[in-house]
């Protein structure tokens, strides 16, 4: 399982003075779910679309299943399935004959009554496109990125605008692609869905690559270690914690201490035992790939709804021009 | 290739035929236009009747005949030099009645020389309620006269002639004009809607990811949209046939025109909306040129009726040509002319659409 499907090396992509992607590399091995993780205009997109022949490189070179996307794009084209951003069916066809009318364009083409049952869709196989919800357009568009049974599945945020049941739902679709054998390239700028889902993920900030490996790698490497908090300590617990701990952070009634090593713990549970005060409850948190994007770039990753679409305007300007 | 134009084909009509108020506008409007201008232009009312008179025989006996008609208040009348081409004169004038004295028409009031008959030709548009007015009128100075000069005897006899026949009258010359105007505005207005309709809603970025190309695309939208037009024209046909008693024949050289002006305007749709993003203000830009060429190309009143300056614009809309070939073909059967208009609107076709497939990427740099 780890013959290499997709190699990138040194990809760059200006658009006139504006350097989008700024020599990229990585690899992804066959079976794997690789994602992209990074804030709107960081170049996900851009290097998502070259990847599927949708734009030309400035330089470098990009080999999808062993072909170079500058020449052999029809012949890529055939092969991999594309669930683009803000993807849209026909409105007025029925699921089904949307993904027969896809399938249409390749050469090879799957039936789509067996798409629909994969996707679980049966119930709304004659439904037209217009009266799908978020979630199961989604899922449609999946079922359409299958038709020719590719090996590559490249998902670019499959999961932007959708509430979190819809979500949910093409996560599912996610792993079970997975399990189906297929290589996933997913984009996205939701951390958690990067963490749950990929094997291994690239983090992209300015077209660069700020991490690159397993989730677990990426937090170990470059996260901040695990917290502690201990929520409403009275004056006896913040005064024995203060003394022994003088880097804590407090925080209304709370009090937050980085777990620099494995003995951490218990020594902040045997001194709040000593110092007879009172606490509601001990908590241990994980740092999240947000943390890690925060400690890296020191800006959140996961804007506000209001940002991302203006960053969604700026782009789709951009790829206006 | 040939298949995935014919999916992509099969995809908008199917869709097509779903939106039900497309598919009644599409067919409605020139039928509206046909019903609304055939029906002002057929019935032009009480009021004078308009009589042209050609005086072939130019004597002082035709010429009193005619001071006579003129005399009468309905009659408006108007003389056509004998010089002129009559047939020609009635294109370029589309007059319901006409008369013709005939060159020997003096001969027959020389008193006795015997029974010299001559015939006066009126030639009426059937479609006018006007037109057998003037029949009736023409005929009862000829009876008059007979009984004048020969007590009675038909020495001038009146013939009523069709100025259909000499394929000339409004509806006749207004059809052919819808045809050609339906294969601008539904053509055009399609490719601006569907391509920034496609653009803006991610379709065009779904089909860049699957090996169609560009190419093939046009190609299935020109193709599909040939079907809407020729369900249009034969709805036109029919509905002229049975409402105006129109007979039009479709000829090899009327559908090749339609088939280059639908290629044609298909494609000046295309490079509207390369350069008009948002759905709205294409379709607006697309009225904004579309709306001024249907009265400018002679579409509901001939060119030949504009003043000079107006007819030099009509000459270089490729409209223009569209309705003169279709009108040609169609109702004229002048075969040479028609070949004519239609060469130039194959080469607007071939400009247009070369140029609408270069400058309409759906690829993003």
């Amino acid at each position: 399982m780890s013959d290499t499907v997709i190699e990138v090396e040194g990809l760059v992509k200006r658009y006139g003075d504006f350097t989008a992607v700024d020599g990229i590399n990585f690899t992804v091995n066959a079976g794997e779910v690789f994602s992209l993780l990074g804030p709107n205009g960081a170049g996900k997109t851009t290097t998502v679309e070259i990847m599927e022949c949708l734009r030309t490189l400035t330089g470098g070179t990009v080999h999808i299943l062993g072909m170079d996307v500058t020449k052999d794009a029809l012949k890529i084209k055939n092969r991999i399935g594309v669930l683009p951003q803000d993807f849209n069916a026909f409105d007025l066809l029925t699921v089904k004959e949307n993904i027969e009318y896809f399938g249409g364009m390749f050469d090879r083409q799957l039936p789509a009554d067996d798409l629909i049952k994969a996707m679980d869709l049966t119930d709304k196989r004659d439904e037209y496109f217009k009266n799908l919800s978020g979630g199961l357009k989604q899922r449609t568009g999946v079922a359409i990125s299958m038709v020719n049974d590719p090996e590559i599945i490249f998902l670019d945020e499959p999961t932007t605008g959708l509430d979190p049941r819809a979500r949910r739902d093409v996560w599912a679709v996610v792993k079970s692609l997975r399990e189906r054998g297929k290589t996933v390239i997913l984009t996205t700028h939701y951390m958690e869905e990067a963490e749950v889902l990929s094997d291994r993920l690239g983090i992209i900030d300015h077209g660069k690559f700020i991490a690159l490996g397993t989730p677990r790698q990426i937090i170990d490497t470059h996260g901040t270690g695990s917290r502690c908090i201990i929520s409403n300590c009275d004056n006896s617990c913040s005064t024995a914690l203060k003394g022994q701990w003088p880097t804590l952070e407090s925080k209304g009634g709370d009090i937050i201490i980085r777990l620099e090593n494995k003995n951490a713990l218990p020594e902040i549970i045997y001194a709040l035992d000593r110092s007879g005060g009172n606490y509601d409850q001990i908590q241990v948190t994980r740092p999240t790939l947000e943390d890690v994007f925060l400690a890296l770039t020191g800006k959140k990753l996961a804007a506000e709804e209001t940002e991302s679409n203006d960053g969604k305007k700026k782009r789709s300007k951009r790829r206006g021009d | 290739m040939a298949n995935r134009i014919l999916v992509a084909l099969k995809g908008e009509a199917k869709g097509f035929f779903r939106a039900k108020s497309t598919v009644f506008w599409t067919i409605a409007f020139p039928l509206l236009l046909i019903l609304l201008f055939g029906a002002i232009f057929s019935n032009t009312g009480a009021g004078k009747v308009d009589l042209y008179v050609q005086d072939l025989s130019d004597s002082q006996t035709s010429h009193s005949f005619v001071q006579h008609i003129a005399a009468i208040d309905s009659v408006n009348l108007i003389e056509i030099n004998k010089t002129i081409d009559l047939d020609q004169y009635i294109k370029d004038h589309s007059p319901t009645a006409v008369l013709v004295i005939p060159a020997n028409f003096a001969q027959a009031f020389v008193p006795g020389a015997g029974l010299n008959t001559t015939t006066l030709l009126v030639r009426l548009d059937p479609t006018q309620q006007s037109a057998s007015a003037v029949y009736s009128i023409v005929n009862g100075f000829a009876e008059q006269a007979n009984l004048a000069i020969a007590g009675g005897t038909n020495v001038i006899t009146t013939a009523r002639g069709d100025i259909t026949n000499t394929q000339f009258n409004y509806i006749d010359f207004f059809i052919p004009g819808v045809i050609a105007l339906t294969t601008m505005t539904t053509t055009a207005f399609w490719m601006v809607s569907v391509m920034t309709r496609y653009r803006n809603n991610g379709i065009f970025k779904k089909l860049t990811t699957t090996p169609i190309t560009r190419a093939e695309w046009l190609a299935s939208q020109i193709l599909w949209q040939l079907v809407v037009v020729f369900i249009s024209v034969g709805v036109i046909i029919i509905v002229g046939m049975l409402a105006f008693n129109t007979h039009m024949t479709l000829n090899a050289v009327a559908i090749v025109t339609i088939i280059l002006s639908s290629a044609a305007f298909s494609s000046m749709g295309m490079i509207i909306a390369r350069f008009i993003h948002d759905e709205e203000s294409a379709s607006a830009a697309a009225n904004a040129i579309t709306f001024p060429m249907m009265f400018l190309a002679g579409i509901f009143f001939p060119a030949s009726q504009f003043p000079s300056w107006l007819a030099s614009v009509a000459n270089v809309l490729p409209l223009t040509y569209v309705g003169n070939a279709l009108r040609d073909s169609m109702v004229y059967n002048n075969m040479s002319s028609a070949v004519g208009n239609m060469l130039v609107v194959a080469v607007f076709a071939i400009i247009l659409f070369v140029a609408g497939v270069l400058l309409s990427k759906w690829k993003t740099e």
